[in-house]
C-alpha cells in the first residue's frame, strides 16, 4: 500500500514541473506550459493569444524556462524586461510571426508580469 | 527489502522519465553545438537571415554567447547551498611555495583522508554562489560543460555535418533531355575554439562527373569529379583583444553581401559573382588561399581586407570590402530601438544594407621561372551590393565592372570591360515556402547574355528542402567566326537535406 501511495506521489510530481515554479506551470519537456490557473482574468486573452502565436515556432517550454530561471535557455543571457522588449521586437519583425505590434505589445506585457510574479 | 528494491527500481523508473524524456533533432553542426533550430540563421536554408550573417560575422560564435551577463541581473536559482566564506589562510612560506604545499593544515588533514568540501578554501576567481556560478557559466551559454571540455577547448560535439544534393533536370537540348542522375555529397566542419577561435571547413565527398563515360549500361559508382576542399580556414577572433578578427586559410574573399550558398536558388549562383572573362578563372566566388582582417565597427558597419596568395607567383592580389546596415537587427544581432506604444511605422520592418567591394590581382603563367616572360593577365572588378528587406519581401541587387588585361592569356587580345548585374526579389509566402524571381545580365566581352530565374523553395523540415528553378537563358556569343545565339531554357527539381 505504502509503496502505491509514494509511486503516485512520485507520479503527480512528474507531471508537474521538476523547478520550484512561483508561477504555476504544467507538464514538462515540450509540454511545459504556464498554468491557465495562475494567469489574471485580464491577462487570459493575451495568454490564449501567446499560445497561439508562440508554439509556432517553438514550444512553450523555452519561455517558462526563461521566466522561471531568468535566463534565456539558448545563450544564457538574462531574459529580464529589457530581453522581453527585444524578442519582442524580433518577433514583430520576423517574417511570418503574423503578429501586430498591437499583439506584441500585449504579450510582452504578460512576459514583464510573469516576471514580476517569477521574482516573488 | 523486496519492498525496498521495487520502492528504488520504480523511482529510478520515473525520475528516469521526468530527467530523460524529449525528443533530439539532428540537425547540422552549428546547430547542434548551440542547440538551436536552423531557422535561427536561415530563411530556407542555406539562405542566412540576418541572424546568420551575424553568427557569420562574429566568426561562428553564437550571439550573446562570450558576453559577460553584466547588462542584467539574472535571478538566481535557488541556491541549495551557499558556499562558505573564505577561510582565512596562513601566508606561504617560502617553502610552500616552492613545493607547492598551500595550506600545511590541509595537507595534514588531506593526508588523513579528513578533507571535506567546506574545506577548500575559495580564490578570488572562485564564484562566491551558486548563482554567480551560474552567472560565470552564461559566457558559455549557461551550460555547464563538463571541466575538461572547458580546458581543452575542443566542442563538444564533433562539429561535423553533411549536406547532400539530389537534382533532375530537363533541357529540351540535351541529348538526354531528363537527367535526373546529378548528386552531390558535401561535408561541412564549423565552430569555434572558447569563442576565440572560429573554423570553417567544406569538403566535396562525391559529385556527379560525366565526362568518360563508355557504357552506358554499368551503374556508375565511382564517378567522381570533385574538387575535395571548397574552403577551409581559421578565424582568430579579435586578435590581441582588439575587435579585429583575422581570417586564414582557403576561403572565398569577403566582397559581395553574399556568400555563393547564401540564396534560394541551388544550382544558378548570382551571374555578378559567377562570370569569367576569357580563358581566365577568376570569379569572385572563388575560393582564394588567403589572409583577411575583418571588424564590426559600430555595431553596424563592417569592414573587411585581405590579401590573395597564387601559387608560382610573386604578386598579390588585393581586395577590400565595407558594408553597412539601416534598420534591422546590427551585425551583433542587437534588435533595433522601436517604440512599441507607438503605431506600426514602415520604419519599425525596413532593413537596408548597402555593400561595396574592389579587388586587384594578376594572374596566368608562372613568373617565378628565370628567363622567361609570362603570359599574364591583370585585372580589378569593382562592385555594389544592396540588400532591402521589408517584412515578408525581399530585394536584392548587386552590379559590378571589371577590367582584364589580358584575358585570353595572348599577346594580341585587347584589354576587356566586363559588366554584370543581378535583381531578385523574394516573397516569404508561408514560413517554409518562398519564391524568387531573379534578372542577371551579364557582358563579359565575348558574350552578352541575360537570365531569368524563377524559383520555389519548400523546406517540409527544417533541414529538407525541396526547390524549383527554371532558367531562360538568352544572348548572344561573340567570337572570331562571328556570333552565334545564346538560348537555354533549364528546368531543375532538386532536393536538398542536411544532417
Amino acid at each position: 500500500m505504502k509503496m502505491y501511495v509514494t509511486l503516485a506521489v512520485l507520479m503527480v510530481l512528474s507531471v508537474y514541473s521538476i523547478a520550484e515554479a512561483r508561477v504555476k506551470v504544467t507538464g514538462r519537456g515540450a509540454t511545459m506550459n504556464f498554468s491557465a490557473e495562475g494567469i489574471p482574468e485580464s491577462y487570459k486573452q493575451i495568454f490564449d493569444l501567446m499560445l497561439v502565436k508562440c508554439i509556432k515556432c517553438h514550444t512553450m517550454e523555452r519561455t517558462v524556462i526563461a521566466i522561471q530561471t531568468g535566463k534565456a535557455p539558448i545563450t544564457g543571457q538574462p531574459f529580464n524586461k529589457q530581453a522581453v522588449k527585444a524578442y519582442g521586437i524580433k518577433m514583430l519583425r520576423k517574417p511570418n510571426s503574423d503578429m501586430n505590434k498591437k499583439e506584441i505589445r500585449d504579450v510582452v506585457m504578460l512576459l514583464n508580469y510573469l516576471l514580476d510574479e517569477s521574482a516573488k | 527489502m523486496k519492498f525496498k528494491c521495487e520502492y528504488i527500481l520504480a523511482s529510478a523508473i520515473i525520475i528516469s522519465l521526468v530527467f530523460l524524456s524529449g525528443t533530439s533533432h539532428a540537425i547540422p553542426a552549428f546547430s547542434r553545438a548551440n542547440k538551436v533550430e536552423c531557422s535561427t540563421c536561415h530563411t530556407i536554408f542555406p539562405e542566412l537571415n540576418e541572424y546568420g550573417e551575424a553568427f557569420l560575422k562574429n566568426s561562428y560564435v553564437y550571439i550573446g554567447k562570450g558576453k559577460k551577463a553584466s547588462a542584467g541581473i539574472p535571478k538566481a536559482a535557488p541556491a541549495a547551498v551557499e558556499a562558505k566564506p573564505a577561510k582565512p589562510t596562513p601566508a606561504p612560506t617560502a617553502d610552500s611555495a616552492v613545493q607547492g604545499a598551500g595550506d600545511p593544515e590541509l595537507l595534514i588533514k588531506l593526508k588523513a583522508g579528513k578533507m571535506t568540501s567546506g574545506d577548500i578554501p575559495l580564490t578570488p576567481s572562485a564564484p562566491a554562489s551558486l548563482s554567480e556560478a551560474d552567472s560565470v557559466n552564461s559566457v558559455t551559454g549557461g551550460e555547464v560543460k563538463p571541466e575538461w571540455i572547458d580546458l581543452a577547448g575542443v566542442p563538444e560535439q564533433l562539429p561535423i555535418s553533411f549536406t547532400a544534393n539530389l537534382n533532375g533536370s530537363y533541357n529540351r537540348k540535351a541529348v538526354n533531355e531528363f537527367d535526373f542522375s546529378t548528386r552531390a555529397l558535401k561535408l561541412n566542419a564549423g565552430g569555434n575554439f572558447k569563442g576565440k577561435a572560429g573554423f570553417f571547413g567544406t569538403y566535396l565527398v562525391y559529385t556527379e562527373n560525366a565526362a568518360g563515360i563508355t557504357n552506358t549500361g554499368q551503374t556508375p559508382t565511382n564517378m567522381t569529379g570533385k574538387n575535395d576542399i571548397g574552403e577551409f580556414f581559421l578565424i582568430w577572433r579579435h586578435a590581441l583583444e582588439i575587435p579585429i578578427n583575422i581570417k586564414m586559410g582557403r576561403f572565398q574573399p569577403k566582397l559581395g553581401l553574399w556568400k555563393t550558398n547564401n540564396k534560394l536558388s541551388i544550382t544558378n549562383p548570382y551571374a555578378t559573382y559567377s562570370y569569367t572573362v576569357g580563358i581566365s578563372p577568376f570569379k569572385l566566388e572563388q575560393p582564394q588561399d588567403a589572409v583577411e582582417a575583418n571588424m564590426i565597427f559600430a555595431n553596424r558597419l563592417f569592414i573587411a581586407g585581405g590579401v590573395v596568395n597564387r601559387k608560382e607567383q610573386n604578386t598579390k592580389d588585393w581586395y577590400i570590402h565595407s558594408s553597412i546596415k539601416f534598420g534591422g537587427a546590427d551585425y551583433h544581432a542587437n534588435e533595433p530601438e522601436i517604440d512599441l506604444n507607438q503605431e506600426e511605422s514602415i520604419l519599425d520592418f525596413l532593413t537596408l544594407t548597402i555593400g561595396g567591394y574592389g579587388y586587384v590581382g594578376t594572374n596566368g603563367d608562372p613568373n617565378t621561372v628565370v628567363g622567361m616572360t609570362p603570359r599574364q593577365n591583370d585585372y580589378y572588378r569593382a562592385g555594389a551590393d544592396i540588400d532591402l528587406l521589408y517584412k515578408l519581401f525581399r530585394l536584392k541587387l548587386s552590379g559590378v565592372l571589371g577590367n582584364d588585361d589580358n584575358p585570353a592569356l595572348t599577346y594580341v587580345q585587347p584589354a576587356v570591360k566586363s559588366y554584370a548585374a543581378a535583381i531578385e526579389g523574394d516573397y516569404t509566402i508561408f514560413r517554409n515556402l518562398i519564391g524568387s524571381l531573379r534578372f542577371e545580365y551579364v557582358d563579359d566581352g565575348v558574350n552578352m547574355y541575360r537570365r531569368f530565374i524563377p524559383a520555389f523553395a519548400y523546406s517540409p523540415m527544417e533541414n529538407l528542402r525541396v526547390s524549383a528553378e527554371y532558367k531562360y537563358e538568352y544572348g548572344i556569343s561573340r567570337n572570331s567566326t562571328g556570333a552565334a545565339e545564346i538560348d537555354n531554357q533549364i528546368g531543375t527539381l532538386g532536393v536538398t537535406f542536411s544532417f
